[in-house]
């Protein structure tokens, strides 16, 4: 038998009825474990090829699962023992890092230059490496307003509330406020002191929730 | 005018399922149509975000919501259940019987579709990819659903040989498995959400066994039937189609924890989805061998289904690439996923169903296609339009994902860099666009001529087909 040409591509040609194609690949599989010398062995290559798998994938489950544990999220870490967790003292310039390519980033820039004529700088900024005080509260609770930075005003964008208070766009934990702040004295050439949790829990337990801040309320502070 | 009733080829089950299948089939390309102006829509506002935007129906996330949904829900669940109750009436040996219950399913199921996209319109989507739509239709579409299959199941149950076939495997498989995928989904999900994290599983889960139990066994039955149909062959390889089969329904859904790579899961869940993957590849070789006769073979379903074929088997290998976690570093949450998820329902799904449609629709209604050039034209912009936007959204998605990675590269040099291939994007878009529309024009005059039953001049008669030889060894 031959299979039809199918040249029109109007119509494509059947080239099997669907009895004996039925019949044809039953007798394939072939049910009929009793008869002699019916079986034919699992081509040994595919067979192989499917061991492997296998093996593969029970391997890298085995590597790479945390033992199914659901504590783990890091498939390279195995769970921690009952009682053995330890807290890790974590790198404030780290953390803040962190904490800035997440949501500073956005206006500021990575090179803390801000956008000209829009979003105020980082680098070499008086509101960053000058009063604590000040700092603190403007990154906590934001700013509305226009504010003048490094001889330029900026009134085109207002700066969002990072840290846990009322309407916070963030809700920071003190201790990721005083990371990133950390982080922003520090990059671009700033050399400000690091900031602590605590100062920054302070302030917080202080002013309690509050609308953000303008300029000249901040400036009122030392 | 050739009379279907004298000829071995066209049988009682095609002339009895004839109006119930071909609505089937004319609503699974009225939706490939219409979620076509969707995807369109949606791939322009990628580059010109001003289009259409000033209306709510039309913003950019109702729209691609809208054009994801119909593709799956309209065009590709239409399509393919039709060529699935298709196969397991012939196969099965018998006229499909409660086809009146498969014309009123269809009927409610594409109901329910076209209310649920005017409620993902007015903005009821929602939040889960591919369970966008609004909750209030989801219980209509399980139960539209299990009255179109009950004619499927009847033919099953009922089938004349003991013996079965890959074919009827897969549709039988796709029958059972959709309704559990879609009431565990809407019931987790929808009607008592569970809590946090365990969403983002479930959504996973249902992604990919959407695709993986239910539109991939489709097409593969359609394959499965349509390709030893033409070629004339028995399956090379064949006693390892069981092993394939039950791969993919024992391992497929695992799969579905590489989509929450880099996510707040526990790590076992995603090397349990790349493990899952590397198993999946057995299916896909395996498939591969099966079904390599039709490389060779001519005609317009052979060659629609040997890209299909690559398609499927490469849109397998990338899953299981972009499953390790280096890789999907760079792929995940980029243009790049799209392009896998593109390849897999446009060039695998999709090209598998539209080869077997050319086979099914002239013994559906008795005569050939009423044009050869329609056919011709389809075939030809189809590929180009699969490939064309498969490979735009993967370079695409490639350059995106490397530079989102570099923290230094601002967000806007990244949409600028892109913004070529996007409109690439597009011009596929309108490519696939135009070829659908050249296929159901061809679909509509096809069964037009059997409606006003004029005779055609010149009208192709079907041949008898001959006996497949089983091996002798």
């Amino acid at each position: 038998m031959s299979s039809p040409s199918n040249h029109d591509p109007r119509l494509d040609q059947a080239a099997a009825s669907d009895e004996s194609l039925l019949a044809a690949h039953e007798k394939v599989l072939g049910k009929q474990p009793d008869e002699k010398a019916k079986y034919k062995l699992l081509p040994l290559n595919l067979l192989f090829l499917f061991s492997g798998l296998i093996f593969f994938a029970g391997t890298y489950l085995n590597r790479y699962s945390g033992l199914f544990d659901s504590h783990v999220f890091n498939e390279n870490a195995l769970p921690t023992p009952a009682g053995a967790a330890t807290a890790v003292k974590v790198d404030p310039l780290v953390l803040g890092k962190k904490q800035y390519e997440a949501i500073c980033i956005n206006c500021h820039q990575a090179n803390g230059l801000g956008l000209a004529g829009t979003f105020p700088p980082l680098a070499g900024s008086e509101w960053v490496t000058g009063s604590e005080e000040r700092l603190i509260r403007l990154v906590v609770y934001g700013m509305t307003g226009p504010v003048k930075v490094k001889g330029v005003e900026y009134s085109a964008a207002a700066m969002p509330t990072i840290g846990k208070v009322k309407d916070s766009a963030y809700n920071l934990s003190d201790e990721k406020v005083a990371a990133v702040l950390t982080y922003i004295r520090h990059e671009w050439g700033n050399a400000g002191a690091g900031i602590s949790t605590e100062q920054v829990a302070a302030i917080r337990a202080k002013e309690g929730d509050r609308k953000p801040y303008v300029q000249d309320e901040l400036l009122k502070l030392p | 005018m050739s009379s279907p009733s004298n000829n071995a080829e066209v049988t009682a089950v095609d002339t009895a399922g004839r109006w119930p299948l071909l609505l089937l089939l004319a609503s699974g390309l009225s939706w490939l149509v219409i979620s076509g102006v969707l995807a369109l829509v949606a791939s322009i506002q990628l580059h010109s975000p001003t289009f259409l935007t000033d209306c709510a129906w039309f913003t950019h996330g109702r729209v691609s919501a809208m054009a994801e949904t119909s593709f799956v829900y309209g065009w590709a669940a239409n399509a393919g259940l039709g060529l699935g109750l298709w196969i397991l009436g012939r196969l099965g040996g018998s006229p499909l019987r409660a086809l009146n219950w498969s014309v009123v399913g269809a009927l409610f199921w594409n109901a329910g579709l076209t209310l649920g996209l005017i409620g993902i319109a007015t903005g009821d989507a929602t939040s889960f990819s591919l369970l966008q739509l609004p909750r209030y239709v989801q219980p209509l579409m399980v139960a539209a659903y299990a009255a179109i299959g009950v004619s499927g199941i009847l033919a099953w149950n009922g089938r004349r040989t003991d013996g079965t076939h890959a074919a009827q495997w897969y549709a039988v498989a796709a029958l059972f498995l959709f309704p559990w995928l879609l009431i565990a989904a809407q019931s987790m999900l929808l009607w008592s959400p569970v809590r946090g994290v365990l969403q983002a599983v479930t959504a996973g889960w249902y992604v990919q066994g959407v695709f993986t139990l239910w539109l991939a066994p489709l097409a593969l039955a359609a394959a499965y039937y349509v390709v030893p149909k033409t070629t004339g062959r028995v399956y090379p390889s064949y006693e390892f189609a069981p092993l394939a089969f039950w791969t993919l329904i024992f391992v497929g859904a695992f799969t579905g924890g590489r989509h929450l790579i880099g996510g707040p899961v526990p790590a076992w869940i995603p090397t349990l989805a790349n493990a899952a993957c590397s198993l999946l590849l057995f299916h896909y070789l395996v498939v591969v061998l099966n079904l390599r006769s039709v490389f060779s073979a001519a005609g317009v379903a052979a060659r629609f289904i040997s890209v299909g074929l690559i398609a499927y088997f490469v849109s397998g290998s990338l899953d299981f690439i972009t499953s390790f976690r280096g890789v999907a570093l760079v792929t995940q949450f980029t243009y790049f996923a799209q392009a896998q998820q593109q390849l897999a329902v446009y060039g695998g799904i999709s090209l598998l169903l539209f080869g077997a449609i050319y086979f099914a629709v002239p013994r559906l209604t008795g005569r050939a296609w009423a044009s050869g050039a329609f056919v011709q034209g389809h075939m030809v912009l189809v590929l180009l339009g699969v490939a064309l936007l498969v490979g735009s959204l993967g370079l695409a998605g490639w350059i995106q994902g490397h530079a989102l990675n570099d923290a230094k590269v601002p967000f806007s040099a990244i949409a600028a860099s892109t913004r070529p291939w996007l409109l690439a994007v597009t011009a596929a878009h309108g490519i696939l666009l135009l070829a659908n529309l050249l296929l159901l024009v061809n679909f509509a005059r096809s069964v037009y001529s059997v409606c006003c039953s004029c005779s055609q001049a010149g009208e192709l008669a079907f041949r008898q087909p001959s006996t497949m030889e089983a091996p002798t060894s």
